[in-house]
């Protein structure tokens, strides 16, 4: 059994479709990446997993649980965490802050996963007491994605998380993406930046208006001429 | 000379005006921050604690507790448990407002809020001139002699030192429970993005309730104060106060608690300073320019984040 799928999934924001029939599935312990062009439906597919839209059909299946509609509070607590493209810090809050928040339905001590984040991203560690408002793009996703772990999550979804980085940073956060993959967190990354993200995804899945395009393995639709041409720049 | 040597004394009244301003306003600025509206009925939240107060402090003296004055204050032991459970009981009835109310509307508009939060003002009004009339209560009867403080020559009398002492206890409580609280930091982050919060599992009804219960607690704090500052209650007490309070929350920063607290005292000094220059009937009428001339220049306050 798969660990989240996906079967004929149409959802948009109010009358406006924007994903018809998208199916998909993710392993244990894989990296998945879903590129695709501006408007593909991409951030779409995420919001919709987590329950922010409702599917108009089709079903989503967690741990061989039905989340299909299911609220995200309920959806954060099953072992799937969720970092939006913007507005996914909180900025008056302390790095530390943020990353408490992110264990705010934990009642006991949790120190020890808080050490652990701080193990996978040291900077946080020395900037702890600093507000995250005051950080630049790449503390603050490193701020996002730690908060997300917090909880010790199954699946980690990401949406572009090097959007508005620079080269360098962007580089930094999808080795960090790897790291975190390591420790046995299964990833689901939604990017533009399509070539970096197929480089370290296990398998790849290429959305166009809405719809699958292409599924393989991310060294395959790398190797894939058509892809290439349309959606990696050449 | 005869206006500049009325300064120092004005600024103590500014102090203590500025105090019940900054009380009422951290509540103002929290609903906004949480709830996203203006609550009209903020003022009378603060009258409905101080009739509680009023009615429980006839009770405990009713049940014999001792009234007699505390050292050099006005009043005793059954007034100052009277004030803490009134605390209690405003947040109560806010909550039970909220249940009733509020939160069937909170997701509508933040214009259908704000037009019920006018009928809530309205309606416990009339409730307290029900129950009490339209007369002012008395609510210290004693005569209190001023203090003059050696030196300055300023005049200041141990009810209003209580008034300040109370007001700075109770901001900084309110300033740890933000700080250093699991729920005081869930509520900042709330205040921060409510949909990222709700996305990371914080509980943002709890976080709602609590706000309410805060922002309750404070203004009944502020209406039993400015009880003992006036030495009697009307039901339009906090109705009075409401302009000048959102003049304050609008200078520190809509939506900022420390800013509510900054332009509390900023708007409480001026107010008590211009008396010595202009009418005290235009005290309105200097919170008002003041909060004109901040949206001017700096739409969201002194601490206001740009948005």
């Amino acid at each position: 059994m798969s660990l989240l799928t996906g079967e004929g999934i149409h959802s948009g924001y109010g009358d406006m479709e924007v994903l018809h029939d998208v199916s998909f599935r993710i392993e244990e312990k894989e990296i998945i990446s879903i590129i695709g062009p501006n408007g593909a439906g991409k951030s779409t597919l995420l919001k919709t997993i987590f329950g922010l839209l409702k599917p108009t059909k089709g079903s989503v299946t967690f741990k061989e649980n039905s989340i299909t509609g299911l609220a995200p509070d309920r959806i954060v607590r099953l072992g799937m965490a969720y970092v939006p493209q913007v507005e996914n810090v909180f900025p008056s809050l302390t790095a530390q802050e943020n990353l408490e928040m992110g264990a705010f339905i934990r009642k006991d001590d949790f120190s020890d996963r808080l050490e652990e984040v701080y193990e996978l991203f040291p900077l946080l560690k020395e900037r702890r007491r600093q507000r995250v408002g005051k950080m630049s793009g790449g503390e603050r996703q490193m701020v996002a994605m730690g908060r997300a772990l917090m909880l010790d999550p199954e699946l980690l979804m990401l949406d572009e998380p090097s959007a508005a980085l620079a080269p360098k940073l962007a580089e930094m956060i999808f080795e960090r993406i790897t790291a975190i993959n390591e420790t046995g967190v299964s990833i689901l990354i939604v990017e533009q930046n399509a070539k970096e993200s197929l480089k370290l995804a296990d398998r790849g899945y290429v959305l166009a208006s809405g719809q699958n395009r292409f599924e393989d393995t991310g060294e395959n639709l790398l190797a894939n001429e058509e892809i290439g041409q349309l959606y990696l720049g050449g | 000379m005869q206006i500049l040597s009325r300064i120092p004394q004005l600024l103590i009244y500014g102090v203590i005006s500025g105090s019940i301003l900054s009380l009422g306003g951290i509540g103002v600025s929290l609903t906004y921050s949480i709830l996203g509206f203006a609550n009209f009925a903020h003022g009378d939240f603060m009258a409905l604690g101080a009739y509680i107060a009023l009615g429980l402090f006839t009770l405990t003296a009713g049940l014999g507790i001792p009234s007699t004055p505390l050292g050099p204050l006005s009043f005793g032991f059954g007034f100052i448990l009277s004030f803490i459970l009134a605390m209690g009981l405003t947040a109560l009835t806010v909550v039970l407002i909220d249940r009733f109310l509020f939160k069937r509307l909170r997701h509508t508009s933040s214009i259908i809020l704000m037009m019920s939060s006018i009928g809530v003002a309205l309606g416990l009004r009339n409730v307290l001139q029900f129950f009490w009339g339209p007369q002012p209560h008395y609510y210290i009867e004693k005569i209190q002699l001023a203090i003059v403080i050696p030196g300055v020559g300023v005049r200041i009398k141990p009810d209003q030192v209580f008034i300040i002492i109370a007001a700075i206890v109770s901001v900084g409580l309110v300033h740890y429970f933000l700080q250093h609280t699991k729920m005081g930091k869930a509520m900042r982050a709330t205040a921060d993005n409510m949909a990222l919060a709700r996305v990371t599992g914080i509980n943002t009804e709890r976080v709602i309730l609590w706000t309410w219960v805060i922002g309750a607690a404070l203004a009944a704090t502020a209406g039993i104060l400015a009880g003992i500052e006036n030495k009697f209650i009307t039901p339009e007490l906090g109705w009075q106060m409401l302009l000048s309070i959102f003049a304050s929350v609008v200078l520190g920063g809509l939506g900022n608690p420390y800013g509510a607290i900054l332009g509390g005292m900023i708007i409480g000094l001026s107010e008590e300073v211009s008396t010595a220059f202009i009418s005290t009937g235009y005290k309105p009428a200097v919170a008002f320019i003041i909060m004109i001339i901040m949206l001017l220049i700096k739409p969201t306050g002194l601490l206001g984040k740009r948005r």
